[in-house]
């Protein structure tokens, strides 16, 4: 055998070796422009997709006018998906580190961020000279994404959850739309009402799978005045008569009055999806609710409205609260991190700017007036000019929202280690949906033995 | 897909291969460059081997006696596998997908057998009849699972399944919102999917069985059944196992099915699968480690069914 | 398949020419072809026109047969915001890569251990074997931060297409098939060429390879089927929606998106296959059939 033939045959071979060094140039030559020709690039998640028309292009037309004011500045957007922070998906960004340079987290997701140490201390950067509305943003929110007194995200959106009704299926149901039920008493009495529409509309509807059940579920309770764990996080704190009633209210609406709809097992997008083609009278969430049922799932607007949590006698106790942040990414140059702080601070967080860009959202096809987000503290000078400018533009009946916004429901945040919780809570949900004789006792004792062992085994 | 271009017709077997008549005596330089010329065209592969397969293997049974929290990772010993078992949905996660596997086993391997037998029998519609079963292997996954949770399995009156059952007077079912029907309706959307494979694979070992046997066993009396027991069966025996065993490592692995016909866990637990577990921990949980100690249990698991099925098929023969 | 017609099956053809047996024969293939057509092509008739039904239709008791309004925007609707064409495109481009790796990378350790057999070859070969026994489920977790970071080379390939091609290289059954097949090439055949100073490539490629056609056939079934089939591994590698596959587009859209939309973009994902497969069924079925798996 020649020795060129020995080469042939031995290169052909190393393909395989030679494919890894290709994907390494590849990869490599994608990340390392970010100072080329004096300029500082960044990479942003949680761009629109392409459904969502109006909201892609108003987040384009704010990049190309930010580069435009920021010439030295280049702006790339990343859309990761319809829900820009799918809990798997995120995980698996983490853990690959190939999340963009700044990347948007749920205020629950700091642990887990920390834990896969992908995110920089941001404290020295973030001041009045990087984001002017600084002062005013709510001294709660910063305390969320910070950690042993370090800052690791600018919070972009707080909300908490509420009663989101149809109005055209309230008129339609004979019910006053402008008295939504304020107890969980009303809340049955007005499903009964609307599911007697028929035509398979559910008067009121609620998740079961995917974790979102269990999520639905610490509302709830809130509602009744009880909380998923102990203060010290060590004992699950659900099984009880707080607990008992949130299912007892479920069963009764799902199969005394079987005002729910049959399909069940529903996660985040079904229950829209369902509530879109308008066949869902009532649900909780949060304000923004309404938003996703209009860009994605093909709902009106002027359809929704949305009152505070009901409780069980008068409204309720507490409410679950949530939001988002920016966070950025390990390693990046300070020119980055200033970067990324000045587009946070255009887009998010100034009035009139951005998502407070109420001018130009009012004549599109999403709600303005909405009582979210709650970014900014009460009687701060953001807060002021935001909500001026938020009823001068308002599409949407802020009458609708002013009991909500009348009536501050104490906000309270997620339990730790949510998501297992979670998706033991869920199981629980599903029982008492789909199971006409399941047994409220039973399944409580069961979800809390599961999260106490949980627990025990975390610790 | 040009290398497809198959000729129709039966490959001529090779005659049994000859002792090695290669050149016995060769120097030791021939011989050094001959294992060299070997290993070249061996290393593409083992390469793909060692990186994807053979060092995962071991990286998975290192990490699952680590935890990595914030960037360092620690020995734990066997912390992850206490965590994982005292997971509330480990044991209803290993009941079911146990059940699954005995229930795919009966329908979606039995099913398949017996069609291709049925096929091998009809001398018309036969190019028709498998390309109907080979039709959803084309459709991808996703979609024939969506397919039957949109409209079979819709727990309403509107959904196909029940509409049928109606019109024929039967009680309806809450399907995927029922924990007893969970499995049931997972193993028909599977094997609906799937079986278009096996019935091919069956059909062509059905159709390599001597044709002399059957008429010997005609001839001695023997009914249909009686044949497909004393030839049709022994005749594809290898060809039976070796699917049973693909069947059983496959069926392990139960992941879409619940993930879209039951958005996860189900009604009660009564969807989890070990798979789905597996995949909760590592990427819902952020609890890679705690997942890749449910990768080692199954591992054991599945050893020990291959070592009993080996036992026992040694034992037969 | 000409020579399955004259082959003696289960029942001798002279039972079914006569009375009785010819009536069962054609009754049993009436009810067989019905039934058929019924369970595997009465779905996928539900899926086309369901994906044309409005949502009202959808939820109507009980079903309509026909859409009453057929709504054809559902398909342009699936087809523009789910980007079908991107993830069909990164399908089928996986798919071919998948092929040529496997073609190139395992027959050329199939050929090696069977006809080259360096030394170690066997432990090798039983190493690549016992890995049949290990579900693709057991290695997902180590699999995964593996391909995140390559060891010694510290490559992160998610979103690149090797990381759907190279893992599927370690393939113990194609790597099986392949030997078994190249074991039936008569050792002369070889020898003689190598008298002749052909190298060790050059017997592949111009004796071994072309007699294993029907293999080589199979192997790329079996390759396209494999990426085709595959939807947790490629969710996992592939985060960014323009390297999804069609499966996973599909299942990261369902849940905001409408399910006659759903519907409709599964009809259409599947289209192009179907196409495929009608073209080539013969080569398909009969690589099926003749190359793999004789009992």
């Amino acid at each position: 055998m020649s020795v060129p033939q020995y080469r042939k045959a031995a290169a052909l071979a190393l393909v395989a070796g030679l494919g890894f060094s290709l994907t390494a140039c590849s990869t490599k030559s994608d990340d390392k422009d970010t100072n080329a020709g004096g300029k500082v690039t960044i990479t942003v998640d949680c761009q629109p997709v392409g459904a969502q028309k109006e909201l892609l292009k108003n987040w384009n037309d704010d990049v190309a006018e930010f580069q435009r004011q920021n010439p030295d500045i280049v702006i790339k957007s990343v859309s990761v998906g319809e829900q820009c922070n799918n809990p798997p998906d995120f995980t698996a960004r983490l853990a690959g580190g190939t999340v963009t340079d700044v990347f948007y987290g749920y205020m629950t997701d700091l642990q887990q961020v920390l834990d896969s140490g992908q995110a920089m201390d941001i404290s020295q950067h973030v001041n009045k000279n990087t984001i002017p509305t600084w002062d005013s943003v709510d001294p709660a929110l910063k305390e969320v994404f910070t950690d042993g007194g370090k800052l690791y995200a600018v919070p972009v959106k707080n909300y908490s959850m509420g009663l989101v009704y149809n109005k055209a299926l309230f008129q339609q149901a004979g019910l006053d739309v402008n008295n939504p039920p304020k107890t969980w008493g009303e809340v049955r009495a007005a499903a009964k009402k609307i599911s007697a529409l028929g035509n398979g509309i559910a008067g009121y509807s609620e998740y079961s799978a995917g974790n979102t059940g269990g999520w639905h579920f610490t509302s709830l309770l809130y509602s009744q005045g009880g909380q998923v764990l102990s203060a010290d996080g060590k004992k699950a704190d659900f099984n009880n008569p707080m607990g008992k009633q949130v299912l007892q209210n479920l069963k009764d609406m799902r199969y005394g009055d079987n005002s729910m709809g049959s399909r069940q097992l529903l996660q985040w997008g079904d229950l829209l999806t369902n509530a879109g083609a308008g066949k869902v009278g009532m649900f909780i969430g949060a304000p923004d609710a309404t938003q996703a049922i209009v860009s994605q799932f093909q709902g009106k607007f002027q359809d929704w409205a949305m009152s505070p949590l009901p409780g069980q006698d008068g409204l309720a106790k507490g409410t679950l609260g949530g939001g988002e942040g920016y966070f950025f990414k390990k390693d990046l140059t300070p020119e980055q991190v200033k970067a990324g702080l000045k587009w946070i601070a255009y887009q998010k967080l100034t009035p009139g700017k951005g998502q407070f860009d109420y001018v130009r959202a009012k004549p599109q096809n999403y709600p303005v007036g909405l009582p979210q987000p709650l970014l900014f503290a009460n009687g701060s000078e953001a807060q002021k000019q935001e909500l001026e400018l938020r009823k001068a533009n308002a599409n949407v009946d802020t009458a609708n929202f002013a009991i909500f916004e009348a009536t501050p429901v104490p906000i309270k945040g997620e339990p730790r280690n949510a998501q297992a919780v979670y998706a033991v809570l869920d199981a629980a949900m599903s029982g008492v949906l789909t199971n006409p004789n399941s047994n409220i006792d039973a399944l409580l004792k069961t979800a809390e033995e599961k999260v106490n062992q949980l627990l025990a085994a975390e610790s | 897909m040009a290398i497809t271009t198959v000729p129709g017709t039966t490959r001529k077997p090779g005659r049994p291969t000859p002792p090695h008549t290669g050149p016995q005596r060769t120097s030791l330089g021939r011989k050094v460059r001959d294992n060299l010329t070997g290993h070249a065209f061996l290393i593409g592969a083992v390469l793909c081997f060692v990186v994807f397969s053979w060092y995962p293997m071991i990286r998975g049974i290192v990490m699952s006696f680590q935890r990595t929290r914030r960037g360092e990772t620690t020995w734990v010993g066997w912390d992850n596998y206490s965590r994982i078992i005292a997971d509330p949905s480990f044991w209803p996660a290993w009941q079911n997908t146990l059940y699954f596997t005995v229930l795919a086993l009966a329908l979606g391997y039995a099913v398949p057998f017996f069609v291709a037998i049925l096929l091998n029998e009809f001398r018309h519609a036969k190019g028709y009849l498998r390309i109907l079963v080979y039709l959803p292997v084309m459709l991808p996954p996703a979609s024939a699972l969506y397919l039957f949770k949109f409209y079979a399995y819709d727990p309403s009156e509107a959904g196909l399944f029940n509409a049928i059952l109606k019109a024929l007077h039967l009680p309806t079912s809450q399907w995927m919102q029922s924990p007893e029907m969970t499995m049931p309706a997972m193993v028909i959307a599977s094997t609906w999917m799937n079986m278009g494979g096996a019935v091919l694979i069956y059909l062509a070992s059905l159709q390599n069985i001597p044709g002399e046997l059957y008429e010997a066993a005609e001839l001695d009396g023997a009914g249909i059944w009686k044949r497909i027991r004393h030839v049709t069966i022994p005749q594809t025996r290898l060809i039976l196992a070796l699917l049973a065993m693909i069947q059983i490592v496959a069926t392990m692995q139960l992941f879409i099915e619940p993930l879209i016909l039951a958005n996860g866990a189900g009604a009660e637990d009564s969807a989890t699968s070990v798979a789905y577990l597996i995949y909760q921990h590592g990427f819902f949980q952020n609890d890679l480690n705690g997942a890749a100690a449910l990768g080692v249990i199954m591992l054991v698991v599945l050893a020990g069914f291959s070592a009993a099925y080996l036992r026992l098929s040694a034992k037969q023969d | 398949m000409a020579q399955d017609s004259g082959t003696r099956t289960l029942i001798s053809h002279a039972q079914l020419r006569r009375g009785r047996g010819r009536f069962i024969y054609w009754a049993l293939l009436t009810v067989v072809v019905v039934g058929f057509t019924l369970v595997f092509l009465g779905p996928l008739y539900w899926m086309v026109t369901g994906a044309l039904k409005s949502g009202q239709e959808i939820a109507q008791t009980p079903p309509s047969l026909f859409p009453k309004d057929p709504q054809p925007q559902n398909y342009v609707d699936a087809w523009n915001n789910l980007d079908l064409a991107k993830l069909l495109f990164n399908t089928f481009y996986y798919a071919a890569g998948a092929v040529v790796f496997q073609l190139v990378l395992d027959t050329a350790a199939a050929y090696s251990l069977s006809k080259l057999r360096p030394m170690f070859g066997n432990v090798i070969l039983a190493l690549m074997l016992a890995t049949l026994m290990i579900p693709a489920m057991v290695l997902i977790v180590p699999q995964y931060v593996t391909v995140i970071d390559l060891p010694i080379l510290h490559i992160n390939l998610l979103d690149s297409p090797f990381a759907i091609w190279l893992p599927l290289v370690a393939n113990a059954f194609n790597i099986f098939l392949l030997k078994r097949f190249f074991d039936s090439i008569p050792e002369e055949l070889m020898s003689a060429a190598l008298v002749d100073g052909a190298t060790p490539l050059r017997t592949l490629w111009s004796i071994i390879l072309p007699m294993s056609r029907p293999i080589l056939g199979v192997v790329s079934i079996f390759a396209v089927t494999a990426v085709w089939k595959d939807f947790l591994w490629p969710k996992l590698v592939m985060p960014s929606p323009e390297t999804r596959t069609v499966s996973v587009g599909i299942y990261a859209f369902a849940g905001g998106t409408p399910m006659n939309v759903v519907i409709a973009a599964s009809v259409i994902a599947a289209i192009p296959t179907v196409i495929v497969f009608l073209i080539f069924q013969r080569n398909i079925m009969s690589g099926l059939t003749t190359g793999s798996l004789k009992g």
